[in-house]
């Protein structure tokens, strides 16, 4: 682990935040230390490029926090953060999210974009995004997984982005969001509410706006994404001006926000950072049980599994659908990001044992009759980041139980691999099997 | 043509052709653990446990054989001395629990690695072990034991708390100095004698002699007192009812 102090930079913006900006309890402990999840989760998200679900009652921060996070890990003025917000309304259009033809041009007889100012820049906010009709959910999918945005017959991919997309519960005005876009989802947390007296210190004093605009730089970067130039040249420019704007948040706030390539240094170091074996280990368990069918041969959807398996101990009985492929990326990038601002070398099963729920909460689909039993219990979080924190600590009761066996029938498979004239290991669990089959793949 | 790299090539970088038998292992982070071989905690309790019932069983073979070699042991004043000092100092120099004091009564009648179970050594034997091991309070479950054990209780000092579930034998409780016995079952003869302070508890009912030779300290029986001994000093209590000193009483009389 490199001693340069981006991780001290990081915890800054997060006291900032704290402090000053976005007043909550904490909720989320890792090692010892308490951290309020939003905050955490939504720094992650924003040095990791990853995508995150923000839920919450209507007024309790989730797009104000995101905004504050993208204005300072991506030294945007709060202004253009604004103007680049998609929000979500049935009349919402592609040409308004993504971009529309230049009018102009298009009376000369050429076809030429216009880019949204939500596709050029690499901090994305879609506020209330399920408020957009379902049909229209699908228009973001690309944009959203990929960072490309296609229009008439011209693209642009965003090399850094990541998005913040806020959701409010169930009303009247609600869709559902897509399962595809809600797998697209590296994690979800929950804007809570702060409590009354941080309630009503945020009442009390001012609003905090005013400490990230700054209406020169705005205009500049508006008019940087009106100009007609490509957007790859652009990129340098943006740069430039956020530079600018972050030596003046430096100024005023004593925060240095990070520049470009103290984000791409961060990342680096995140990439660098592996799974020790029990967090290996433990993070198979996990997708085993959340994908595993004896019967059927994996979870899907459209099929119920019956009373009876064998396994209907585990997890796999009280889901409907299957992990999706996503779903390990998103574990091991919000873990790595854990474990590099933990100063770990290595990610183990604290960190992923503590990101997990974050990431799994709105993927996966309980059973009916899972929902009406807990649905009464007693909790802090949002019914479904409850269901599975609870599951995570079944599984890693089991894990804890189990390690070392677990670990063997890993290391027999890897040798069975290799080559060597060896039985796989049996044991009680769906990953046993699991192991089984890509064993059985290797004879073919 | 399609130009493919050598085949170990595309091992080494994980790259794969539809085909080659050999593809990624799923498996390879765990290609460095070594399969280790288990030691259950439980496996390490028990061997420790041996252990330390090892050294028990060995004190009380030493005992044996300075104390009883013809495997006959008299009950005589000096006997019992002698024997207790022996124990006494052959359990000094060993560490054990309460509950490994437990575990040799029923090795005393169960396993046959300990020769012979003689009530009267075996109960000094275990006397020792109770007055010398930590802890203060000290439970011993022998309610399945099918011999009742001699001469428990011996020299019980004071702080001590010796509690034992089932009956006893003879001699139990004598010469206690300051310690509590509680017997939830029944005794046998001359339980307490010779005691000088402490107290006896005994939940059901108690033989003959009780007390002979009591300098000091109190009897407590649940049920009934066959018949009480030439008691010096002391008080004898049977259901609540204080017997000694008392008019009711004389030294073995039946009723």
């Amino acid at each position: 682990m490199e001693k340069n102090g981006y991780q001290e930079r990081v915890m800054e913006i997060y006291r900032l935040m704290n402090d000053h900006l976005y007043f909550n309890r904490p909720d989320f402990e890792i090692k010892g230390e308490k951290y309020n999840s939003a905050i955490l989760f939504s720094l992650l998200t924003a040095l990791r490029q990853g995508k995150e679900l923000i839920i919450g009652e209507p007024g309790l921060g989730k797009t104000t926090s995101a905004e504050f996070i993208c204005s300072l890990i991506y030294q945007f003025p709060l202004g253009v953060i604004w103007a680049s917000e998609v929000s979500g309304h049935p009349e919402q259009t592609e040409e308004k999210i993504i971009g529309r033809p230049d009018l102009g041009k298009l009376n000369q007889g050429e076809e030429e974009v216009v880019w949204s100012n939500f596709t050029q820049i690499p901090a994305k906010i879609v506020d209330e995004i399920n408020r957009l009709p379902e049909t229209k959910q699908s228009m973001i999918l690309n944009g959203v997984d990929r960072g490309n945005w296609e229009y008439l017959n011209e693209m642009i991919i965003n090399e850094e982005y990541c998005l913040f997309a806020t959701a409010n519960y169930q009303d009247g005005g609600t869709n559902t969001i897509i399962a595809p876009l809600v797998d697209r989802f590296d994690a979800m947390i929950e804007s809570k509410y702060p409590g009354a007296n941080l309630s009503f210190q945020v009442g009390k004093n001012n609003r905090k706006d005013h400490l990230l605009r700054h209406p020169k730089y705005e205009k500049e970067f508006h008019r940087l994404f009106k100009s007609k130039i490509a957007y790859e040249k652009k990129i340098p420019k943006m740069e430039e001006l956020c530079n600018g704007f972050g030596e003046f948040v430096h100024e005023t706030l004593g925060v240095r926000p990070l520049q470009k390539q103290d984000r791409e240094q961060i990342r680096t170091e995140m990439e660098d950072l592996a799974y020790d074996l029990d967090g290996s280990a433990f993070t198979r368990m996990v997708l085993a049980e959340f994908s595993f069918c004896e019967r059927y041969g994996q979870k899907r959807s459209v099929e119920n599994c019956e009373d009876g398996c064998h396994y209907t101990g585990y997890l796999c009985h009280e889901i409907k659908n299957c992990a999706s492929n996503r779903l390990p990326s998103s574990i091991k990038q919000y873990a790595q990001g854990m474990a590099w601002l933990l100063r770990d070398s290595e990610i183990d099963i604290e960190h992923v044992k503590s990101v997990m729920p974050f990431t799994l909460a709105h993927r996966v689909q309980w059973k009916d009759q899972v929902l009406s039993q807990k649905e009464r219990a007693k909790r802090e979080d949002p019914f479904p980041l409850f269901l599975v924190k609870e599951a995570v600590k079944v599984i890693l009761q089991r894990y804890r139980e189990q390690s070392d066996h677990l670990k063997d029938a890993l290391a027999v498979g890897s040798r069975i691999f290799q080559g060597e004239s060896l039985e796989p290991m049996e044991g009680d669990h769906p990953l046993y099997q699991e192991i089984k089959k890509d064993l059985e793949r290797r004879k073919f | 043509m399609i130009k493919t790299a050598p085949f170990e090539k595309r091992v080494q970088t994980g790259i794969s052709r539809p085909g080659d038998r050999l593809t990624r292992n799923p498996f390879a982070e765990f290609e460095t653990y070594t399969v280790s071989p288990k030691e259950l905690p439980l496996d390490e309790i028990v061997q420790s446990t041996e252990v330390v019932m090892d050294q028990i069983r060995r004190g009380y073979e030493k005992l044996l054989e300075e104390e009883a070699k013809e495997l006959v042991w008299m009950v005589q004043y000096n006997t019992i001395i002698k024997a207790y000092e022996v124990a006494e100092g052959y359990v000094k120099e060993i560490e054990y629990t309460a509950e490994d004091i437990e575990d040799f009564c029923f090795a005393l009648e169960n396993t046959q690695k300990i020769p012979y179970l003689i009530p009267g050594p075996a109960g000094l034997y275990i006397s020792a072990l109770c007055n010398y091991v930590q802890e203060d309070e000290i439970l011993l479950k022998l309610s399945e034991l099918k011999t009742e054990i001699n001469l428990l209780g011996f020299r019980l000092p004071k702080g001590k708390r010796l509690v034992i579930e089932g009956d006893t034998g003879d001699f139990t409780g004598i010469g206690i100095e300051g310690g509590e016995l509680v017997i939830e079952g029944n005794t046998k003869n001359w339980t307490g004698a010779g005691m000088r302070s402490g107290k006896i508890c005994v939940r059901k009912n108690i033989g003959l002699h009780t007390g002979e030779w009591m300098m000091g300290g109190e009897i407590y029986v649940g049920g009934r007192v066959r018949g009480l001994g030439n008691i010096v000093e002391g008080k004898v209590y049977e259901r609540e009812k204080l017997v000694f000193p008392g008019k009711a009483r004389y030294p073995n009389i039946y009723y």
